[in-house]
């Protein structure tokens, strides 16, 4: 996990970032503490054709489909100079409200697919649940097959390409967890036992069991 | 002093031989002597030389045809300038070169005749004279010359006494002849005859071959210089009785085939003693396995279906290796299995091709997928998401990730 703003590692329960301090409300600050209403597909550049719109659309149904827990949205803009993808991807899945997602959509089970058009950048947000299931090595995999045709100015296609490579992901991850049963299920979670979900480790135990020796002779000195 | 005294001495002297020495330049003939030159270099009459001619023209005070007194050049018609020639008489300047009189009909002298232009424009043509090759005319076969065919048993392979065949073909033919006699049952001889000349009529060449060669197979193959087809093969009365007559018909027709390739008589001869000794081989591997219930069968069958066995010569492959019939099941073996392997790499390519293709389908299908629950505790204050993010840059040339 890394601070949307200065890209540094962050804790998992981190209030804000150690190095620049960012947070929730540093970002509410720069863009508005208020909620926003997005469009699934959010095609504020303009860049997209009906029909690639459509295309699109028909993907993220089926995807919804597939997975009816997960929310698949996309927001296309031109972002200014001071905000970056990251941070946008942040506050938008913390401020934003899909139409028509339904309860069983919280954001935090959103993929968010973002593109500056003016920096040319693509980058996917992703909420709790769904930075879980995906690793950032495949979904960075998944921009890498979607990047061709960016570069082609093909962005329906390539936004098509990319939620099937996420969908294909979740399918894959699905499966695995399918075949675990509650308790090993319940061990991975704590991540005691090979752990099948990128969840954040927990570090305090294992800190506090190699800490011990040292707090002995700092102790005893 | 006396160094300087000894080099002004020499100083003085070193130039006493240079001007005594005189460089011998050529002495040019004067003008009057020079330019003796006659055009055609004195083979014709100097009188029929146009520079003869022409002088003499000029001292009379007459310009040549076609010349202006002044030394220029005048357009004047073939016709004009032929009237003008006949109308001159048998003085008048005309040229003779090596081609002989030229004249406005346009009949070169020589060989060739020249290309005669009609009234209408068109040109006539002359027809090319084929030009043959002549020969000598060749004596009959009588006397002499008979006696050194016939008179004796032959000594070399290529009997050829009138050297009808080049040296070097003929060399050739022996060297192959004889390594034909080290390796074949059939020993072969060859007995070059003249076109037109015939065997006299004293003469049996099947009892003189009886005579000659009874002691071991041989053939006789007598050729006409430059006429394959009047080729005659003499064999043994033994062999001849022994295989049916289509055997023999049919070594005479593949090696007359053969000899029909060509026009030249050494390269007929070497063609036809090559495919000769390719039939003889099989016809001897055909009399090793002859008996009266193959006979039929033989008789039946052509040589060229039998198939070539991998102990053929060395050299009559290298000679004819078209000649040579592979064996057909063989070949049909191999293209069998190579159809079989391309068969069986074009499934497993097709299989593999599926396999990939399957895996890497993007399409959505199936049971709806329900994740299990879990909770994750929250980060930098986000309620829904703590900033996971992955990026890329989609700016050519730069492929980096955020």
């Amino acid at each position: 996990m890394k601070c949307p703003k200065c890209q540094r590692p962050v804790d998992h329960e981190a209030e804000s970032c150690y190095s620049c301090g960012y947070s929730e409300a540093a970002a509410a600050a720069i863009c508005g503490g208020n909620l926003v209403l997005l469009n699934r597909i959010h095609d504020a550049a303009h860049c997209l054709r009906k029909r690639e719109r459509d295309d699109l659309a028909y993907t993220l149904d089926q995807l919804e489909l597939k997975f009816p827990q997960m929310l698949f949205c996309v927001y296309l803009g031109t972002l200014p100079s001071h905000l970056s993808l990251s941070e946008l991807g942040f506050w938008l899945l913390n401020h934003g409200q899909v139409k028509g997602a339904e309860y069983a959509r919280p954001n935090e089970n959103a993929i968010l697919v973002l593109m500056d058009m003016n920096t040319r950048q693509v980058g996917i947000s992703l909420g709790y649940f769904a930075e879980s299931l995906i690793t950032e090595e495949d979904a960075y995999r998944a921009l890498t097959m979607a990047r061709p045709n960016l570069v082609n100015a093909e962005y329906g296609e390539a936004l098509e390409r990319l939620f099937l490579r996420l969908g294909k992901i979740l399918d894959r991850k699905g499966r695995q967890l399918r075949k675990l049963t509650r308790e090993q299920l319940h061990a991975g979670l704590i991540g005691a036992q090979n752990p099948v979900l990128d969840l954040p480790q927990h570090l305090s135990p294992s800190l506090a069991v190699k800490m011990a020796p040292l707090e002995i002779p700092l102790k005893s000195a | 002093m006396r160094r300087l005294a000894a080099i002004l001495v020499v100083v003085t002297m070193i130039p006493l031989p240079v001007r005594a020495a005189k460089v011998e330049l050529p002495t040019w003939e004067g003008a009057a002597v020079s330019g003796g030159y006659d055009l055609g270099g004195g083979l014709w009459p100097k009188s029929l030389t146009p520079d003869e001619t022409g002088a003499a023209a000029g001292e009379t005070g007459e310009a040549a045809p076609g010349v202006a007194p002044d030394g220029t050049i005048l357009a004047v018609s073939p016709a004009v300038g032929t009237a003008a020639t006949e109308a001159s008489g048998p003085g008048a300047p005309r040229f003779f070169g090596p081609e002989g009189l030229v004249d406005n009909i346009g009949v070169p002298s020589g060989n060739r005749p020249g290309v005669v232009e009609n009234p209408d424009g068109t040109f006539l043509i002359p027809q090319e004279i084929a030009e043959e090759e002549a020969y000598e005319p060749l004596p009959p076969i009588e006397g002499e010359l008979s006696d050194l065919y016939f008179a004796h048993a032959p000594v070399d392979f290529l009997i050829d006494p009138q050297r009808l065949l080049t040296e070097q073909k003929s060399n050739d033919i022996k060297r192959f002849l004889e390594f034909h006699s080290d390796e074949s049952n059939f020993r072969l001889f060859v007995m070059a005859l003249g076109e037109t000349q015939t065997i006299p009529e004293n003469i049996d060449i099947d009892g003189l071959h009886k005579k000659w060669f009874s002691d071991s197979p041989t053939v006789l193959m007598l050729y006409y210089r430059e006429q394959p087809q009047l080729t005659r093969l003499v064999f043994n009365e033994s062999v001849r009785t022994s295989l049916p007559q289509s055997v023999f018909d049919r070594i005479l027709q593949n090696t007359l085939r053969e000899g029909g390739v060509t026009d030249l008589a050494p390269d007929q001869v070497e063609k036809m003693a090559i495919e000769l000794s390719i039939q003889l081989y099989w016809l001897s591997k055909l009399m090793e396995h002859e008996n009266t219930d193959d006979r039929a069968r033989a008789a039946n069958s052509s040589i060229h279906e039998m198939i070539a066995s991998s102990d053929a010569p060395e050299l009559l492959r290298e000679y004819a290796p078209g000649i040579f019939i592979q064996d057909s099941g063989k070949v049909l073996s191999l293209v069998f299995s190579l159809v079989i392997l391309i068969a069986g790499i074009s499934l497993i390519g097709l299989v593999g091709w599926g396999i990939l293709a399957w895996k890497g389908r993007e399409k959505i299908s199936g049971q709806p997928l329900l994740f299990p629950d879990f909770k994750i505790s929250p980060r930098l204050g986000g309620e829904f998401s703590g900033g996971g993010f992955v990026g890329m840059s989609f700016e050519l040339g730069d492929g980096s990730a955020l």
